[in-house]
């Protein structure tokens, strides 16, 4: 059986600012890491690898982006990935949503046309728009399932727990799916020095639009519908409505109670 | 000139009424309690002014003033020093130098082949750090202005300044004057190998401007010209620990007048700028070895220490129960260290960071496997990572055990007020590293106190810290510090490798040099500042040890 994980470099967030004055993500100086989603969708491989001996799962890890992004690769190499590509070329470059999801189409069937489970972070956390996952899926023609925190496979079918607004659901469908995670174990693995070593001898390859056949007209700034206006920070969440310490226990009760009754989750 | 002569300059003065200064212990004490107070908790400390300046001339104008009103000067900067060296505990006037925080440039030494940067006392190491590694300085800042340094500055590799006393909101003034160092000392070496240039004001008023290698004692002497005096200092004669050391003043027959300034504790007055070395940044890779038991630990970082190879930026030892407390804090609050559990077999852990090169890893990890076989552990057992989140992971989890200890304290002190950890501080040559973490263990558990020990092995210099339970364990703990100060130093160490001796830890400096080296000290201090007019208290006390 095989596993894609698709994965994405992302600087790392927390250290990223927008410029106020031209509304663009302040990179400088930040690190490059493993989109923290991705990572989460590649454990879930992982897990479903060591759990599943009999199916003889291999996991394999795929990116695009540019040439620097293979050390996301090696990390997915080291948390347990068999082998990555990286699809990396100048034609790619200015790529939106759409044409992301079409390199990725095109690297996944041509790269691993016999897959079985496609899994991914929910969204990367630097352009957070949770977009490339769902087209992705529609272009290789297989169903989706969002937002998911565990998964099992069961006889050719993937059962999903996913997260929604008002609790969990689960869904199965049919393999071959496409899977994006939105939370992983509470406390993430570290690799050893020996899976670091191992990483090393592993293929890893960087693959070009030519490499995968991609007809240029379909990828990078000319293929993208979408343009980006302008990026800003959204603003914060107010805190939510608090009842005043001290206040008298019947009158605090009947304020929840109407809060709850008004929001409809009584 | 003879090279042991240096000439002081004189400054212009500022009239002292326009420098922001507070007046009266009562205002201060509920005003300004912070002044007061390091990250030593000690009390007592009080004042009666708390002054500001902006620049050199409102120093010495406060000098002035302060000599003027009998007051001494307590000389205050991030105040994280952990040994009470900030606190006016005598009174006085604290001078806060936190309006003196400002990059003032960079230049690159050409005789030297290397980059420094200038900087005021007060600037934080994060901010010396931010600055120099994203880069951010103007064409300005060139120094000298006219060599244009910033164009070429941008075109090297990412740069840094390498001392990390793990508190990095410490002002660099304050690692100068407490020699600060940190696991990377390993490495790298403490402060005091990183200082090219220092300006310093005496006791007069006048400033000394001191570049590294222009003056040099001669027949144990180092000559200091004033505008009224001339100072002569006798280099002290005893000899310094071969180890890790952070007590009393610096000191060889034919040593560097900035070497004196350099680990002062401020006794001599203020440093009011600063040349620093930078170094090219690598990349690192954190890692953590797991053992079954603490013999094997030490051969592993004796096996580390002795590769010709590579050299790790820094080795920092956890003992059994340093792990135990990390595994129960794990089960109560898995974030707190966010790491994967601690192997329930391992007894003893060595984190280790080394530098981060592709065409390296292969070689050195097979070879750091090799030394892991031989001391019952393996690759296999080790973590390692070295994106920048996981490297910051890393550090967490190296600073929980202390963060730990204190929570522990704070909730004990609930019960008994004056409780506090009992921290040691100490180093031993690197052959008896082995023998005293015996010896730690074996008098520690034959009292049966609750004890934690970790740090900096690779400079054979951990922190036993004991967490006495009540006022009869402080007690047996203190008397227990004193056994621990005499062992260090016959295994040719010292009594403090890196906090320095401050106000509190007077008594074990005396076992480690003796009352006839002391007075030494206390000579050198009395010739440059008759008055004990600078940080009185540090390291020693006026009155004269018998
Ligand atoms: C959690 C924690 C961990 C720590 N770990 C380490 C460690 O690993 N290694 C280590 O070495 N230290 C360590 N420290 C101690 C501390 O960070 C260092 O001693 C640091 O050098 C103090 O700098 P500061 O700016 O806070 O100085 P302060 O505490 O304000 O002052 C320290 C001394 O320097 C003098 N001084 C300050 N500025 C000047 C100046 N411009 N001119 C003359 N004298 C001056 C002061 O008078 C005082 O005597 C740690 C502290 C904390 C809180």
């Amino acid at each position: 059986m095989k596993i894609v994980v698709l994965a994405k470099q992302v600087p790392e967030a927390d250290k990223v600012a927008v410029d106020p004055e031209t509304g663009t993500l302040i990179r400088e100086g930040v690190a490059a890491i493993l989109n923290p989603y991705c990572e989460y969708a590649l454990d879930e491989a992982v897990k479903l690898k060591n759990s599943h001996p009999e199916l003889e799962i291999e996991v394999i890890a795929i990116s695009m982006g540019p040439p620097f992004a293979v050390t996301a690769l090696m990390r997915c190499l080291e948390l347990g990935a068999d082998e990555a590509y990286l699809l990396s070329d100048r034609k790619f470059a200015g790529s939106d949503v759409w044409a992301t999801s079409t390199a990725l189409k095109e690297g996944v069937a041509k790269l691993v046309p016999d897959f079985d489970l496609i899994l991914t972070g929910k969204q990367a956390i630097d352009g957070d728009t949770a977009q490339v996952p769902a087209e992705t899926a529609e272009q290789l023609g297989v169903p989706q399932i969002t937002y998911g925190v565990e998964t099992e496979i069961e006889n050719k079918r993937i059962k999903v727990k996913r997260e929604t607004d008002y609790g969990y659901q689960v869904l199965s469908a049919r393999l071959p799916t496409l899977v994006t995670m939105s939370k992983g174990s509470n406390i993430r693995r570290i690799p050893s020095m020996q899976d670091v070593l191992d990483a090393r001898k592993k293929k890893l390859e960087v693959k070009s639009a030519d490499d995968l056949g991609i007809d240029e007209s379909k990828v990078g700034l000319s293929a993208s519908p979408t343009q980006v206006d302008r990026i800003f920070a959204p603003p914060e969440k107010a805190g939510g409505a608090l009842v005043p310490e001290g206040t008298d226990p019947k009158v605090a009760a009947r304020k929840l109670y109407d809060f709850l009754k008004e929001n409809n989750y009584l | 000139m003879p090279e042991n002569v240096i000439v002081a300059d004189k400054i212009k003065i500022s009239a002292f009424e326009t420098i922001r200064s507070i007046n009266g212990d009562k205002v201060i004490a509920e005003s300004y309690p912070g002044y007061l107070v390091d990250e030593s908790k000690i009390s007592g400390g009080h004042a009666q002014w708390l002054c500001f300046p902006t620049n050199e001339q409102e120093i010495v104008s406060v000098i002035n003033k302060m000599k003027e009103e009998n007051q001494a000067i307590t000389i205050s900067a991030a105040r994280t020093g952990i040994v009470g060296s900030a606190v006016p505990l005598l009174g006085g006037a604290v001078v806060s130098l936190e309006r003196m925080d400002d990059f003032i440039g960079l230049g690159y030494d050409e005789e030297e082949s290397k980059w420094f940067a200038r900087v005021q006392p007060n600037i934080t190491l994060n901010v010396i750090n931010e600055i120099v590694k994203l880069k951010k300085i103007e064409e300005s800042q060139s120094i000298p202005l006219e060599k244009n340094w910033i164009e070429k500055f941008n075109e090297e590799p990412i740069m840094f300044y390498p001392i990390d006393p793990t508190e990095m909101t410490a002002s660099i003034g304050g690692c100068i004057a407490a020699n600060a160092s940190g696991a990377r000392t390993f490495k790298y070496g403490a402060t005091r190998d990183w200082v090219r240039r220092l300006r310093v004001i005496i006791s007069t008023g006048e400033v000394l401007e001191i570049p590294r290698g222009k003056y040099k004692a001669k027949d144990g002497v180092f000559i200091i010209k004033t505008a009224e005096q001339e100072f002569e200092i006798k280099v002290p004669t005893y000899q310094l620990p071969k180890a890790k050391n952070a007590a009393g003043l610096y000191t060889t027959p034919e040593m560097d007048l900035i070497d004196l300034f350099i680990g002062s504790e401020g006794i001599f007055g203020f440093i009011t700028e600063a040349d620093v070395w930078l170094k090219d940044y690598i990349p690192h890779i954190s890692n953590v070895a797991f053992f079954t038991n603490e013999v094997d630990a030490i051969k592993f970082v004796n096996l580390l220490r002795s590769s010709s190879k590579f050299k790790p930026e820094f080795m920092e030892y956890f003992d059994n129960n340093a792990l135990t407390l990390l595994r129960d804090t794990q089960k109560v609050d898995p974030k707190f260290v966010d790491m994967p559990n601690i192997p329930e077999e391992a007894k003893t852990a060595i984190s280790f960071d080394l530098g981060y090169k592709e065409d390296t890893l292969e070689e050195t990890f097979k070879e750091i496997g090799l030394m892991l076989e031989k001391c019952n552990s393996s690759l296999k057992d080790t973590w390692s990572a070295y994106e920048e989140r996981e490297l910051d992971r890393f550090k967490h989890f190296r600073h929980a055990v202390p963060e730990i200890v204190n929570n522990i304290i704070a909730e004990r002190k609930k019960k008994y007020p004056s409780i506090h950890k009992l921290g040691t501080d100490m180093s031993v040559e690197d052959e008896y590293i082995g023998e005293m973490m015996e010896f730690y263990h074996k008098i520690l558990n034959e009292v049966g106190l609750e004890y934690v020990i970790w740090g900096h092995i690779g400079d054979n210099h951990v922190h036993v810290n004991i967490l006495p339970k009540n006022m009869e364990d402080l007690e047996l703990g203190k008397q227990l510090y004193k056994k621990f100060a005499q062992k260090a130093v016959s295994f040719g160490g010292s009594v403090s490798a890196e906090h320095g001796i401050g106000k509190i830890k007077h008594e074990y400096l005396e076992i480690m040099f003796g009352n006839e080296a002391i007075n030494e000290m206390r000579q050198v201090k009395s010739t440059l500042d008759p008055n004990f007019l600078f940080n009185p208290g540090n390291i020693f006390s006026k009155e004269v040890t018998q």
